[in-house]
């Protein structure tokens, strides 16, 4: 996209991307994401992410969300549905090379830390890192996110890895398509992994940006969309 | 906004293509240059002189590595000072905030993005330039701080004093166009000279001068109303 990176935008609706927010610039961010039938079941799962963003230097920026979730399940044709307020925390996504486009080498690596406390659970916390590395060649943005997620609580621990991988190309001034494919895979016994793969879109408009993916299952879960968006202040 | 600086912003990165590609533009030739003496006449459009404007005289047509100096475009009393600045192509400028509150420092022209940021009295942040053209620089908080950097492919571009005179000194032999340019151009000025080895060569160039042109904030959206415009000092 041709304006200066003005957002801790991404161009993938499941992929973390590589930009960050200038200095003292403020976003505000949301995302929702579905997930419908995993492991062969009819349940479905909303998850509501929300909240600032904060360009603490040019290539440190933190986010505070809070997540909210909604889910639904059947159980003997009986239909039990429950929306939460799941976590709260913050997060840090450091861009280890400059944000100048004029000065950023075409390989652009980001990590991503998170820490979020359980809401419910009161003694989880969950910690999530992200390696992101993407390449831009022209209108050609290749991104490779390997993610990790540990859900720590006294009496159990759950760790899964997210690797993910995708292409985004711009079409047009502000208009980005491409196609991604993302997973979530188990480490421990109860092994609920899924992979899902589909198109992506992302849009900059001025001080708006928005992307997202339709991800198709291809592995223990049937639709996983995901949108999300910004508006800088 | 983008009309009338566009026309000498396409000059310049014309020349910068042909340099990069190899023709027309060439490393400047060893050896004694000559001198280029001249003058610069700034009137309104309205034929009245002004004197002691900001007043950039440069040349293209062969390129020279940068210099080690770093230029400054300081942000004080909500103004970049100064608000015209020529550089060579790979040098550095610095814009240090002294100003008591924060400022912002962009630039969304097409030969050189970018978003310094929002930062407070006393810190700086540099960028540099490695790509010919002119580059018009903002602030994203104060609509009246606007300045321009001229990124030439040489190192023969100077400041016309305020009586309008110039030198250019070192300017290798042959035949070549001295560029004038001040923000507000209605539109680029420019004289055609021959330099000789070790020999003065005179041109005269005339400047009209423009309203201050009005520009965008840097998501492309006007300013907020209320806060506001350019105050004509004596440019």
């Amino acid at each position: 996209m041709p304006r200066t990176a003005a957002a801790g935008r991404t161009f993938y609706g499941w992929l973390y991307g590589t930009e960050v927010m200038p200095e003292r610039s403020v976003e505000l961010q949301t995302w929702v994401l579905d997930e419908s039938g995993k492991y062969g079941t009819s349940n479905k799962e909303t998850w509501l992410w929300w909240g600032p963003v904060i360009g603490v230097t040019d290539q440190l920026e933190l986010a505070l969300p809070i997540e909210l979730e909604w889910q639904s399940s059947e159980v003997d044709n009986v239909v039990k549905a429950s929306f939460t307020f799941k976590r709260f925390g913050i997060e840090a996504r450091y861009r280890l090379v400059s944000a100048d486009p004029a000065e950023a080498p075409s390989l652009v690596p980001l990590v991503r830390i998170a820490a979020k406390r359980d809401v419910i659970v009161r003694d989880r916390l969950r910690v999530e890192g992200d390696a992101v590395v993407s390449y831009d060649l022209g209108a050609v943005n290749a991104l490779v996110d390997l993610g990790v997620v540990a859900d720590i609580a006294t009496s159990s621990r759950h760790i899964e890895l997210r690797p993910s991988g995708g292409i985004s190309v711009q079409v047009a001034s502000g208009l980005r398509l491409g196609a991604e494919v993302y997973s979530e895979l188990s480490l421990d016994a109860r092994g609920e992994s899924w992979a899902a793969v589909g198109p992506n879109l992302a849009w900059t408009h001025g001080r708006f940006w928005l992307s997202g993916a339709f991800g198709i299952g291809v592995y223990h879960i049937k639709t996983a969309p995901r949108v999300m968006w910004g508006i800088a202040f | 906004m983008r009309s009338l600086r566009s026309i000498a912003s396409s000059a310049i990165a014309a020349i910068a293509v042909v340099a990069a590609s190899g023709g027309g533009a060439h490393p400047a030739a060893a050896g004694p240059g000559g001198r280029i003496i001249g003058t610069v006449k700034v009137t309104e459009t309205d034929g009245k002189p002004v004197s002691g404007p900001d007043v950039i005289v440069y040349m293209l047509g062969f390129s020279e590595p940068p210099g080690d100096q770093v230029a400054t475009v300081a942000q004080k009393g909500r103004r970049f000072v100064p608000d015209l600045v020529s550089i060579t192509v790979n040098e550095r400028v610095s814009f240090p905030n002294n100003d008591p509150f924060l400022h912002n420092v962009f630039s969304q022209s097409p030969d050189r993005q970018f978003d310094l940021g929002s930062y407070k009295r006393g810190e700086s942040k540099e960028k540099q330039f490695p790509k010919a053209g002119v580059v018009d620089v903002y602030c994203n908080i104060h609509p009246e701080m606007a300045a321009t950097i001229i990124v030439v492919p040489n190192r023969r571009h100077t400041r016309v004093d305020p009586t309008g005179h110039f030198v250019l000194e070192g300017v290798p032999p042959g035949e070549w166009t001295v560029f004038a340019y001040s923000r507000r151009s209605t539109r680029p000025t420019s004289g055609k000279v021959t330099v000789k080895a070790g020999a003065d060569t005179n041109v005269e160039l005339a400047i009209v001068r423009g309203a201050e042109p009005q520009h965008l904030n840097k998501y492309g959206e006007k300013y907020k109303e209320g806060t506001q415009v350019y105050k004509d000092k004596d440019k």
